[in-house]
This record gives structure tokens, C-alpha cells and sequence, in this order.
């Protein structure tokens, strides 16, 4: 099965260039905008290895992103989601394989890489100490943001915590935190987001204010997003892959029905369920 | 180095600190408490060659002090799962050294600033004035090279289950040469049985120590910081 996902990821022809049908839909209006994109793929990943000592994480992954793709990564725990996030984010250095982002490959030169990408996770990477406000400007300095306070300003209207900037984070509830870390992400700019279990620790309400979020920044940005998520992950992408193991072993270019994306999972992965 | 960048991790550390004080009152009241302690174990004992020693005494203390707040120097990006959001950014490495190393000098700065007139209270009534100008240059160096060298090791060591011991186990044995330039140039300022020679030779010695510290840091940062 690995290679099916490998053949299935590793070429732009495959899923990336063709999302499926129902995100197509959803994005109607950017096609037209995107079309000459799309021959270049925002996000290319070949043959990917991670060791850690003699122990290796991932093995020879390989996918690409189009530009304005979404593309979900599953597997259980251990697989190596979030070791591909880490490593698309600049934050591991792979062992073997070749990674380029937005045009800009990883071991050479990470420092665009950095420009383009906006990583979420679980933690919010937010200082406790500061306020809301603070956290933001912090940022807003070390990406070198074009008038900082206007786009400030701007992301916690977005993201409903305006009336919370003066306060410190240590006073946030987790899905408040989360949608400041939103903010965060989103205050450069960056073409892709990196989103690392997003989901993980909100209550129920948190969790649809944050799809909420994500489903209007769904047409801005090219993301990648590891979840054990069955409705968060199939619901905004276009493209899916399974990993187990540290290997691909399932791609897919999106539009499976939860149904048979379980099944799917269910025989593929050697342990661990989907919620 | 981004000076935009640098200004930002400065400033957040010091309001950080401003709004929790975590760091500067537990190094402020370990060098008070640490001098008062000093002062009566060697008055009573005779205080007869005490000038000969009270530049070891300060600098021991000192150097212990800012142990303390080397050690916290990178709490607030573990403790709030920070430091991948320092590293995400676009920034030089070395920059991030810069800013964390001057914020360490401003708040080991800001403890010698309440500690030294209480030193002199209890040790050194109105010789420091005397020699001003070279003992605020002796507390510079050493201060760069104590901030140089412990922000280096500490961002080492903070990955490190046991980051707490093994900092002093490796910042220790390090700092000795320039413990011991600081604390005899002081002894020799403060008992006035060295011309200015001697003293400019220590400031010369920790002038160097500091320049070893910083190129290393520049050396090794990226690899320091990384994975």
C-alpha cells in the first residue's frame, strides 16, 4: 500500500493538482485565480527520512501540496504527522529526502521558508505573561510585519478577542488561546499554515468556533493538517494521506465519504482509531 | 542581526520579568542575603585582612547570582511552549542569543546596582568611589563574560531533563578564570596594593575572555538552539 501512496502523492498530477470534486465546489470562485498555479506546487516533499539516532520516524514520504490545497494527514499516534509538520515548519532537519515550500527548499535557505509558512499546534506558543496584545506586537516584530498595530488590530476582530487584548494569556480559556494563536499564525501572512492537531483539548464549542475560523481563511492559504479527526479532517481537504509507521500508506485526492475513509483507515493502520 | 527583533525578545523578557519578578528578586535577595551572611562570618572571625578577600566574596557572589537567573533565562519559552514559536521565526540565531545575553546583563546589572552600595556598606566604605571609574569597568567585563558564556550554556543545558544541575556543573568550572581576573583586580583596586597596570591587565584578560565566548557562540548557536 505504500506504494499506491506514493504513486498516488508523489507527483503533482495526482491528488494535489486534482482536488476533489466537492472542495473544488467549495473554492469555485478562486479557479480561475489559482488555474496557473497550480503546475507549480506550493508544497513538494521527496523521499522524506527522519532519524532520531538509529531510530527512524518517517521513511522515504512523499507528497505534494497545490497551491490553495488542503491537504490532511492521518495515521495513529507515533506515525509521523507531527515529525512532518516539524519538519515542513523548519523546526527538524530531515536525515534524507528534499522539501521545498513555497519555491524555497528547506536546507538551503530556511529563512523564507519561515516568511511563508504559519504553524499551528495544540500549544498555543503564546507567553502566559503577556497580553494578548503584547504576544501579537512580540510576533508582529519578529516576522517584521508592515504596519503592525492596523494588522493587530485587524486579527482580533477576526478572531473576536478585541475586547480581550489588554489581558494576559495565563487569563484565556484554551479556545480562546487557540483562536489568538490563529492570530498569530495569520499576522504575516503566510501563504501555507501548518496545523498540528488544532483541534486537540477544545470543547465542543471552541472546536466549531475554530472550523469556523478555518473555513474563512479556507480560500487564503495552502494548509497541511494532521488530526485523529474524521469530520475535521475530510471536512476542508482535498487531498488525504494515511501514514503508519513513518510511511505513506494511503493517498487519496479527497472526496471519500467518512464511511469509507473509516473502513479505509481501519485496514491500512495497524493500531489506533479515528474519533 | 534584525535590531527590530532584537529590540522585541528584549523587551519581552524584561516585561515579562517586570510583571512576575520570578528572576530579579530571587537573585536580589540571594546577593543581599548572601553579603549580610558574609559580613558576619568574617567580622567576627577578624576583620583585620579583610580587603584582601572581598573582592573573591563579591564575585562569588555575583557569580552565583546570576546563576540563578541563568537558569531562568529560557523558563518562559519551555514553560509556555515558546521556544518553537522563537524558532519558527525568520530570525538569525545569533540574534536570539544577543537578546536573551543582554537580557541576562540587564537584570544581572539591575541586581548590582542595589548590591554594590550594600557591599560597599559592609565591606568597602568609600574605597569604591575612590576607584570608580576602573571597578564599573572590571564589572562590565565580567558582567559581559558571565552573560556570554551562561547564556550559551544555559541554552545548551535547557533541553536537559536536569537543566537546573547540569548548568552550574558546566557554567562553574568556565567562569573560574574570569572569576579569578574579577575578584583579584577588585581585591586590588579596593586594598590599593596594585597600580593600574595589574588592573588594566585583568580588564585586558576579561576583554579577551569575552571576545573567546561571543565568537563561540557565533560559532555554534545554530547547532546550540537547533533540533
Amino acid at each position: 500500500m505504500a506504494g499506491a501512496g506514493r504513486a498516488a502523492g508523489n507527483h503533482g498530477g495526482g491528488p494535489a493538482s486534482e482536488p476533489a470534486g466537492g472542495a473544488r465546489s467549495e473554492r469555485a470562485g478562486d479557479a480561475p485565480e489559482r488555474a496557473g498555479d497550480a503546475a507549480a506546487p506550493e508544497i513538494c516533499v521527496e523521499g522524506l527520512g527522519k532519524a532520531f539516532g538509529r531510530r527512524d520516524v518517517l521513511r522515504d514520504v512523499s507528497f505534494t501540496v497545490a497551491r490553495g490545497g488542503f491537504l490532511t494527514l492521518f495515521g495513529p499516534n507515533g506515525a509521523g504527522k507531527t515529525t512532518t509538520l516539524r519538519l515542513l515548519a523548519t523546526l527538524l532537519k530531515p536525515s534524507s529526502g528534499s522539501v521545498t515550500v513555497a519555491g524555497h527548499d528547506l536546507r538551503g535557505d530556511p529563512a523564507p521558508v519561515r516568511r511563508a509558512i504559519g504553524f499551528i499546534s495544540h500549544d498555543p506558543l503564546l507567553y502566559r505573561d503577556l497580553t494578548a496584545h503584547e504576544n501579537l506586537r512580540f510576533y508582529a516584530d519578529m516576522y517584521g510585519v508592515a504596519d503592525a498595530e492596523r494588522r493587530i488590530a485587524d486579527l482580533l476582530e477576526r478572531v473576536e478577542l478585541s475586547h480581550r487584548r489588554h489581558d494576559v494569556v495565563a487569563t484565556f480559556s484554551k479556545g480562546m488561546q487557540q483562536r489568538l494563536a490563529i492570530a498569530r499564525a495569520l499576522l504575516h501572512e503566510p501563504r501555507v499554515l501548518l496545523l498540528d492537531e488544532p483541534h486537540s483539548g477544545l470543547d465542543p464549542h471552541a472546536v466549531d468556533l475554530l472550523d469556523g475560523l478555518l473555513g474563512d481563511i479556507r480560500a487564503e492559504h495552502t494548509f497541511v493538517m494532521a488530526t485523529h479527526s474524521l469530520r475535521q479532517g475530510l471536512g476542508l481537504a482535498d487531498q488525504v494521506l494515511i501514514l503508519d509507521g513513518g510511511k505513506v500508506v494511503f493517498a487519496h485526492g479527497g472526496g471519500m465519504a467518512e464511511a469509507e475513509f473509516a473502513a479505509t483507515y481501519r485496514a491500512q493502520v495497524r493500531e489506533g482509531a479515528l474519533v | 542581526m534584525g535590531w527590530r527583533q532584537f529590540k522585541a525578545m528584549v523587551r519581552k523578557d524584561v516585561v515579562s520579568e517586570l510583571r512576575t519578578r520570578e528572576t530579579v528578586v530571587s537573585m536580589f535577595l540571594f546577593v543581599v542575603l548572601a553579603m549580610i551572611v558574609f559580613h558576619y562570618a568574617f567580622t567576627v572571625s577578624g576583620g583585620g585582612r579583610l580587603s584582601f578577600y572581598t573582592g573573591g566574596m563579591l564575585w562569588v557572589v555575583f557569580v552565583f547570582g546570576a546563576l540563578l537567573g541563568l537558569n531562568r533565562s529560557f523558563a518562559h519559552e519551555k514553560d509556555d511552549g515558546c521556544l518553537d514559536g522563537l524558532l519558527l521565526c525568520p530570525v538569525d540565531r545569533m540574534t536570539i542569543y544577543l537578546a536573551k545575553m543582554t537580557a541576562n546583563l540587564i537584570f544581572l546589572g539591575a541586581i548590582q546596582v542595589v548590591a554594590v552600595p550594600v557591599f560597599a556598606l559592609f565591606f568597602a566604605s568609600g574605597r569604591i568611589a575612590t576607584h570608580l571609574p576602573a571597578f564599573l569597568a572590571l564589572v562590565v567585563l565580567a558582567d559581559l563574560g558571565i552573560a556570554a558564556l551562561g547564556t550559551l550554556l544555559a541554552t545548551i543545558t535547557m533541553n536537559t531533563r536536569s537543566r537546573d544541575l547540569l548548568l552550574p556543573i558546566v557554567f562553574l568550572p568556565l567562569v573560574i578564570p574570569l572569576l579569578i581576573a574579577a575578584a583579584s583586580g577588585t581585591s586590588a583596586l579596593l586594598s590599593g596594593a596594585a597600580g593600574a597596570p595589574s588592573v588594566l591587565g585583568r580588564l585586558a584578560f576579561l576583554l579577551v575572555y569575552d571576545g573567546v565566548f561571543l565568537v563561540l557562540a557565533y560559532g555554534t548557536y545554530d547547532v546550540a538552539i537547533g533540533e
